[in-house]
């Protein structure tokens, strides 16, 4: 069965700490980026939306 | 070796034409497939009937105008009549093993028709777009080895490069030129805020621990890292091809369904507009033993519906009756000489109701409801002095207008009577989505 998404609201979702330090030995210019994640709770956020728009059922 | 060749299709949602290497782009995205379309031949000029996911995969199965199926927004209510010739459906029924790695079944159910296998890693995510390239080819190449006992036809759709533009770290630092890409001062993304899509890319995906992303460059690299990623997962799905011994007899199409608008027109990382950016895709075909000379360019306009005939007919398939698009094979394997067509038309009604008609020189884009961005009904550029479309000169040059809107007209007229629609697609649906982004402005 498809699990149904949480609703999320900006207030429940915490801000991720940032890594103490990036691990990108090859490239130093991504030292100077975040680091960016997509956790659950935003691609549940993102499902929910596209949801409401009709993208997907 | 098998008369009938094996056939993968691959789409890769939303993958920009010009922002690969073999079309142009400055930045090395995509080293792989630049390679690949050396080993085989490039379409320069191939179009989107209809924009965006549905309504154009519908046409590269059927080989049919939106106009003509009638699927002519991305969750519209319109659905494909049951009796609409399918490719996989057709293969199916001469002999082919049929095998679609995807999800779009997830979206409308007619994009499950045909395949006899049908496999679906997205289902271990929450959104089904999440899943990697690295995922469905685990399947693929897994089934290819296993599998087939004759031809085969398989369908790939990777998502990576549609949003949320999510890159492995791996990639972190490539093709941005340098800036902070978190500047709180930036407000060149506040525009995109007002659209449904980027709040929620605002709420999601851009936020990081060192603040909201508001850098358009720095978006627009990532995009570009997401294209570079894809290219590795075509370099895999090739060698594995090459490793099994089916490289030879396997014509492999790497196409998209649309491209994408990075800021362009005031269309923020999304698919919608009838510009060149999201309208004309790339399309790459490699197939050796069909005798295509390594890193040919063909140059005529196609469009995306000429893909279903062509791949019939590389099956030795007879052509259904009803299909709009036109075989290129024959030119394919140079038993002819590179023809097209003169002009394309193509249309979407999800969050604008549009048609374009464009031949080499102008493009002319009518609105069949007022766009909530501003732009005008009637819009015509000369793509030769403005290939960027960014100069309106319907105005300017309201003859030429006229002329190419009543061809249009025409065009669709005929287009309906032929399909035998009382009333246009698009008018009937309208923007489908646009009630939700009235209702965000607030």
């Amino acid at each position: 069965m498809e699990q149904e998404p949480q609703k999320q609201t900006m207030a429940d979702a915490a801000v991720p700490q940032p890594p103490a330090k990036p691990e990108c030995p090859d490239n130093p210019a991504a030292s100077n980026e975040p680091e960016q994640v997509l956790r659950p709770e935003d691609e549940a956020l993102v499902v929910e939306r596209l949801r409401e728009l009709g993208y997907i059922e | 070796m098998q008369a009938k060749p094996n056939i993968i299709l691959i789409s890769a949602d939303s993958l920009r034409a010009n922002h690969l290497g073999c079309y142009g782009y400055s930045l090395p995205t995509s080293p792989n497939i630049d390679a690949f379309a050396g080993q085989g031949a490039l379409f320069e000029k191939v179009f989107a009937p209809g924009i965006p996911t549905q309504p154009s995969h519908t046409t590269i199965f059927t080989g049919q105008h939106p106009v003509t199926h009638g699927v002519v927004a991305h969750g519209g209510k319109a659905k494909l009549g049951r009796g609409t010739p399918f490719l996989s459906e057709v293969l199916l029924e001469n002999g082919y093993t049929t095998c679609a790695v995807d999800t779009l079944f997830r979206e409308r159910i007619w994009f499950g028709r045909g395949w006899e296998y049908i496999i679906d890693p997205s289902l271990h995510h929450l959104f089904y777009a999440s899943v990697t390239q690295e995922e469905l080819n685990d399947r693929a190449i897994h089934w290819m080895k296993t599998v087939p006992k004759g031809p085969f036809f398989m369908f790939i759709h990777y998502w990576d490069v549609h949003y949320p533009y999510t890159p492995p770290d791996r990639f972190r630092g490539q093709f941005y030129k340098g800036g902070n890409p978190t500047d709180p001062d930036n407000h060149e993304l506040d525009e995109w805020w007002d659209h449904p899509v980027g709040a929620m890319a605002r709420d999601t995906w851009l936020r990081t621990a060192n603040g909201l992303i508001t850098d358009p460059n720095y978006v627009t690299a990532l995009y570009d890292r997401e294209i570079r990623y894809l290219d590795e997962g075509i370099a895999a799905l090739s060698d594995a091809l090459e490793k099994q011994g089916l490289s030879e007899n396997t014509m492999v199409v790497l196409l998209a369904d649309h491209g994408e608008s990075m800021t362009d027109h005031r269309i923020f990382y999304d698919h919608y507009g009838l510009h060149d950016c999201t309208v004309r895709v790339p399309t790459i075909i490699r197939w050796p033993a069909g005798n295509l000379k390594p890193g040919t360019r063909f140059a005529p306009f196609r469009q995306l519906s000429d893909i279903a005939p062509t791949l019939l007919e590389a099956a030795g398939s007879e052509l259904p009756e009803d299909l709009d698009g036109k075989s290129f094979l024959p030119q394919l394997v140079g038993k002819e000489e590179p023809t097209g067509y003169d002009q394309v038309i193509g249309c979407e009604s999800t969050w604008q109701s549009k048609y374009y008609l464009r031949n080499s020189r102008y493009k002319f884009i009518l609105a069949r409801v007022p766009d909530l961005l501003g732009n005008p009904d009637r819009e015509l550029f000369d793509l030769e002095a403005d290939p960027g479309e960014d100069h309106n000169i319907a105005a300017e040059q309201p003859q030429l207008a006229a002329e190419m809107e009543k061809e249009l007209e025409a065009w669709i007229a005929a287009k309906m009577e032929a399909a035998g629609r009382t009333e246009d697609p698009v008018t009937k649906e309208g923007p489908v989505a646009v009630e939700i982004w009235e209702q965000h402005r607030g």
